[in-house]
């Protein structure tokens, strides 16, 4: 049910994306939303969960986005696998440190991914940009605050909410038996 | 005894004092008497405005100037501070009604550009003689790297891949997937883009390679070919998925190198890539797409 809930909001972020970010100005940049749902699912979803919910994102992105399919869908489920490792061999759990994580990963996502195209299909990107990728990281960090506490509270809207319909059928039975 | 005495010299002294004060009074009544009297009779025998008359004027003229300014001030200062206080509610009711036009102007400015846009665009498909399918762009690549769009039409409306998208201005790009009822858009801006291209003034040929949001590179004209700032680059027509002489854009930087033997010649695009909202798709092309399809599956299978 979460991981259904979080894949509905994947799809509602990828239609903000595609649509009403473009109307935005040039400096304003358009965060990827999809990409911050990615980095909170390998953060919040245990690992099987967290790979359905990835893949699915990353098929998202291909359909949208692109026009080789399954790139995104590899870069996703790379991205998601270094993160939930290093969130789970890290020894600070705290939202405030997850946020630079966030630009990291970012930052790190689009070498790969430019990389990756570099050899497979040479000239089919624009020149690569440090101007251009550091602002977007930029303006990633600065989104992912709002969308982490969203997505927390999402998370645990969802999480107390099926916690407090086992405990009620449970409930179903005397317990002062 | 010397008490009664005493009382009875004082009121003696007092009606001494009385006698002595009325001659003047009276005096001085009987003057005002015979001036008034005098006045009167001057005034309404002789009808004329006499010193009297004047003096009195004279007297009264300054404290009425004085009254006059006063109550012509106090009425000003009335007004001033009644307008004052209505001045406020003008002032908003004056902004609100001036938010009103503004939103007025903006609507018929919009209004405005918006039926210009569709003339044109009307102009264009009348004046076209591929039967042109209209497209509505629903999307737009969430990435940085790709130029692609998404639009309302799809399969069911006889959308093929490789067919191409154009509009009033000059090439849009050409479809790369397709769905039932929708299509995706590669942008001829996208890096993945090649169009066999000439300059429109001397036929000089060339390959305009899409370079993503600088727009694009005219490629392979050699040192020789005579290209200038403002010309404009069409389609070349070889290959057959574009017709020949359609706008692609016009030269914005032409450079000379030392090394090499060809220019290299920056294409601002006639299309406004960032602000599409509606495109055509060339139905015309659907068998020759079709066909070239079924060849290159057929030599895949050789």
């Amino acid at each position: 049910m979460v991981t259904l809930s979080f894949l509905l909001l994947g799809f509602v972020l990828v239609a903000v994306q595609t649509t009403f970010f473009h109307q935005f100005p040039h400096w304003l940049g358009r965060p990827d939303l999809v990409f911050i749902l990615l980095v909170f699912s390998a953060y919040r979803f245990s690992w099987l969960p967290g790979l359905l919910l990835a893949i699915l994102l990353g098929w998202l992105m291909d359909v949208t986005s692109g026009v080789y399919l399954g790139t995104y869908l590899l870069l996703v489920l790379l991205v998601f696998s270094i993160v939930k490792f290093l969130s789970q061999n890290s020894a600070v759990k705290e939202t405030v440190f997850q946020i630079p994580l966030v630009g990291g990963s970012y930052f790190c996502a689009q070498c790969l991914f430019y990389l990756f195209f570099a050899f497979a299909q040479p000239g089919a990107l624009p020149p690569w940009s440090w101007t251009r990728v550091i602002q977007e990281t930029l303006i990633l960090l600065v989104a992912s605050i709002p969308c982490f506490v969203f997505f927390n509270w999402f998370y645990e809207k969802l999480t107390t909410r099926r916690l407090a319909s086992r405990q009620l059928k449970r409930g179903g039975v005397n317990r002062f038996r | 005894m010397i008490v009664w005495s005493r009382s009875v010299r004082k009121k003696s002294n007092d009606r001494k004092k009385t006698s002595r004060s009325r001659g003047p009074r009276l005096f001085l009544l009987f003057v005002l008497f015979v001036g008034l009297l005098f006045t009167i009779l001057t005034s309404a025998t002789g009808r004329r405005f006499g010193v009297f008359h004047q003096v009195t004027l004279e007297a009264l003229g300054p404290l009425q100037s004085l009254f006059t300014n006063i109550s012509i001030g106090s009425i000003r200062l009335k007004d001033r501070y009644i307008s004052l206080w209505n001045l406020q509610k003008e002032n908003d009711s004056l902004r609100k009604e001036l938010d009103t036009y503004h939103a007025l102007l903006d609507e018929y400015r919009e209004a405005y550009s918006r039926n210009r846009f569709l003339e044109t665009e009307l102009k264009f498909k009348k004046e076209e003689t591929f039967p042109a399918l209209m497209a509505r762009v629903v999307g737009k690549d969430p990435s940085f790297w790709f130029q692609t769009l998404i639009v309302d039409r799809g399969k069911n409306d006889g959308v093929v891949t490789g067919m191409v998208a154009r509009n009033s201005q000059g090439v849009v790009g050409q479809v790369v997937q397709v769905s039932d009822n929708y299509s995706k858009i590669l942008l001829a801006n996208a890096p993945s883009s090649a169009i066999d291209a000439i300059v429109q003034k001397n036929r000089v040929r060339g390959i305009l390679k899409g370079a993503g949001e600088q727009g694009y590179i005219l490629q392979y004209v050699l040192k020789n070919g005579e290209v200038e700032e403002g010309d404009i680059i069409v389609t070349a027509g070889i290959g057959g998925v574009f017709p020949p002489g359609i706008t692609l854009g016009t030269v914005s930087a032409v450079r000379s190198k030392r090394r090499g033997m060809f220019l290299e010649i920056e294409v601002q695009p006639a299309v406004d890539f960032a602000r599409l909202e509606f495109l055509y798709i060339n139905l015309s092309e659907e068998q020759l797409v079709i066909d070239e399809m079924s060849r290159s599956l057929s030599s895949q299978g050789e």
